[in-house]
């Protein structure tokens, strides 16, 4: 199972440790798709297959709490796994965030947090890890 | 409180380097203006609880190693210069997020903006706007092999009294 993944963060160094990061973790990556905002994220959900969306919070343009509460409006979104990586420390934040389904990992993270999150979200067990 | 804010930041700081990094930092020594070399610097404020700014100071050798290392690349590597200000952005942003509930609980709510880059060497206070005068509430030096990254945490006014019971 090839996994297409949309990665959102205004950093491009970030984004580029997240993927480092789900290549050491050894997920089965398909297509990777990133955006910069939420707005832009959005966007890419509309024209392509995504299964996983991995999305900061503070960013630009749209937050990532706003895109993620606007995911879950669209019947054709609602369902897509959503792992926040952010910096949030506010417990009432976090916890809204997990209130609509997704599972918050705080930066700084390591590839072991990444790999079990994605684990517990998309249900995958060993075989379906990457080989490479 | 000094010494209190000093041991959070520190901490924070090493921590969040060790893992966002893969880099070891040692503490650094307590004087001012002994930065020589290349600097680069940057900053990002903060509002909610209490309000202020975090500056970081970093050599360009340090940075340099920094970006190589969050990009997962090879020493040597030739980087950007917009990327080695992108990482020290994402870094003093994830130390900030990092910083603020390790000194004030996570039931608190803090906006923190986005980060900047600050023009170098003695334009750093002006760049930032700094008052002229204000100390900063906590230094933290630390010392890398090629080099060294300086934090400065100002707040603005005083601190909540069940901040300062910390």
């Amino acid at each position: 199972m090839a996994i297409n993944t949309l990665i959102v963060d205004d950093s491009a160094v970030m984004r580029s440790m997240i993927l480092k990061t789900l290549r050491m973790a050894g997920v089965p990556l398909g297509d990777i798709h990133h955006a910069g905002n939420g707005r832009d994220g959005l966007d890419i959900l509309n024209e392509q297959w995504i299964d996983l969306a991995i999305v900061d919070i503070n960013m630009p343009v749209m937050s990532g709490e706003e895109m993620i509460g606007r995911m879950r409006e669209d019947p054709e979104m609602k369902d897509i796994p959503v792992i926040v990586v952010s910096t949030e420390g506010s417990k009432a934040c976090i916890e809204r965030l997990e209130h609509m389904g997704a599972i918050f990992i705080h930066k700084p993270f390591t590839a072991e947090i990444v790999r079990d999150a994605i684990k517990d979200l998309l249900g995958l067990g060993e075989n379906d890890e990457s080989k490479t | 409180m000094r010494a209190k804010l000093e041991e959070i930041l520190f901490r924070v700081a090493i921590d969040t380097l060790e893992k966002l990094a893969f880099m070891f930092a040692f503490p650094g020594e307590d004087k001012e203006n002994q930065q020589k070399g290349s600097m680069a610097a940057g900053s990002v404020s903060f509002t909610g609880h209490f309000s202020g700014m975090l500056v970081m100071t970093i050599s360009i050798e340090v940075l340099q190693e920094l970006s190589v290392n969050m990009l997962g690349l090879e020493d040597g590597e030739e980087i950007d210069g917009h990327i080695r200000s992108d990482a020290l952005k994402e870094t003093i942003n994830v130390i900030c997020g990092n910083l603020l509930p390790a000194i004030a609980g996570d039931k608190v709510i803090f906006d923190i903006d986005v980060p900047r880059i600050l023009p170098a060497g003695e334009k750093i206070r002006a760049g930032a706007g700094i008052p002229d005068g204000l100390a900063p509430s906590a230094r933290v030096n630390l010392k890398f092999d090629e080099g060294q990254c300086v934090f400065f945490l100002f707040l603005d006014g005083e601190m909540p009294k069940e901040v300062v019971s910390l």
